[in-house]
């Protein structure tokens, strides 16, 4: 059985510790993660293997009382394995910055989800001066003309500024 | 001289500090197997001994034709290499044969003087950059025992780093 796991709260040393110590007195074996610093809140998103007969609530009463005292956010829930995280069609990174406003996210992901380009990858970042900085990584269909999505983007993402290109691995 | 399979991590021999190896007719039957197996995999321009299960100090490449190539000395077959000299640095993301399924963004010296001995036993020396210069390195790393995931840089600096995908990205 596969749990989802996330924990936000404001950073401190050993937050990671003690999740993962309950988590594998639970018998859990992170598989994919994700953490990382944002606005100075530690977010840890896990998918854990553990055994079929684990009662997800037990865990999640496990990371909190484990946590007590970081005053951390938790969800602990069961999730239906993923036939398989390979990904079709062809990866783009889509890069989009400029003075922060309320609705890039908003508008450059409903263009992208208009034709059906996936997202697999996204990250932002408020630098000083108010600049907003979105990575993004999608995954372009088959059959997917990249010049008209990077239209519809610039369509949608008015005011700021964007580039669009191939994710270009070099296998050696 | 045969295309032998080209093992994967987590092989032992591709963490392992791969020995000198003499020229003659040992160093060019592993020599001829390399070139072998390169030119089986169409977007092959290197690999290295330990790749095929030989822990000893060859490889051989080739980015003839590559767009991302500037320097281009055709087949490079080379024992014993040393990086005698490396100059400025480049990010590129990275993917090998050993570790299908992950890419990484790696940076590496941007131009390279390697010296060694062809398999024969003479002295070359070759000046290369650009994507010639980014081969040689990736391939006497292996001799080393270095894979690309030893070398990527940053998290902040290599956002993507385990896209998996079914068919490779078209280069």
């Amino acid at each position: 059985m596969q749990l989802a796991v996330s924990a936000v709260g404001l950073d401190r040393p050993g937050i990671v510790a003690a999740i993962s110590r309950v988590l594998l007195e639970h018998d859990g074996n992170i598989e994919d993660s994700r953490m990382a610093l944002l606005g100075g809140h530690f977010a840890v998103m896990l998918i854990v293997e553990v055994p079929d007969d684990t009662d997800p609530v037990a865990v999640e009463e496990s990371v909190l009382s484990a946590t007590a005292g970081m005053d951390l956010v938790v969800t602990v829930r069961p999730v239906a394995h993923a036939a398989s995280d390979h990904l079709e069609g062809t990866p783009y990174v889509l890069t989009v910055y400029g003075a922060d406003r309320p609705g890039i996210v908003a508008d450059v992901t409903g263009a992208l989800a208009r034709w059906d380009v996936n997202v697999t990858d996204l990250a932002t970042h408020v630098l000083e001066g108010k600049i907003y900085v979105m990575i993004i990584e999608v995954s372009l269909p088959a059959g997917t003309v990249p010049g008209k999505v990077e239209r519809a983007l610039r369509d949608a993402a008015s005011g700021v500024d964007l580039s669009f290109h191939p994710v270009e691995a070099e296998t050696l | 001289m045969a295309v032998r399979p080209v093992l994967r991590y987590p092989e032992p021999v591709l963490k392992t500090l791969a020995l000198p190896l003499e020229p003659g007719p040992h160093a060019e039957a592993i020599a001829a197997d390399l070139v072998d197996t390169m030119r089986a995999s169409p977007a092959c321009v290197g690999i290295a001994a330990p790749q095929i299960g030989e822990s000893v100090r060859a490889f051989c490449a080739d980015v003839t034709g590559h767009r991302r190539a500037r320097s281009q000395h055709g087949l490079i077959v080379m024992i014993n290499p040393v990086i005698e000299a490396s100059e400025g640095a480049e990010v590129i993301r990275e993917g090998c044969m050993s570790l299908p399924d992950f890419t990484g963004n790696v940076r590496r010296a941007a131009a390279v003087v390697v010296r060694g001995l062809t398999p024969e036993g003479e002295t070359i020396r070759i000046e290369s950059d650009a994507f010639e210069a980014r081969a040689l390195q990736h391939e006497i790393d292996h001799l080393d025992g270095l894979l690309f995931l030893d070398r990527v840089s940053s998290l902040t600096s290599d956002v993507f780093t385990r896209k998996r995908y079914d068919t490779p990205p078209s280069r």
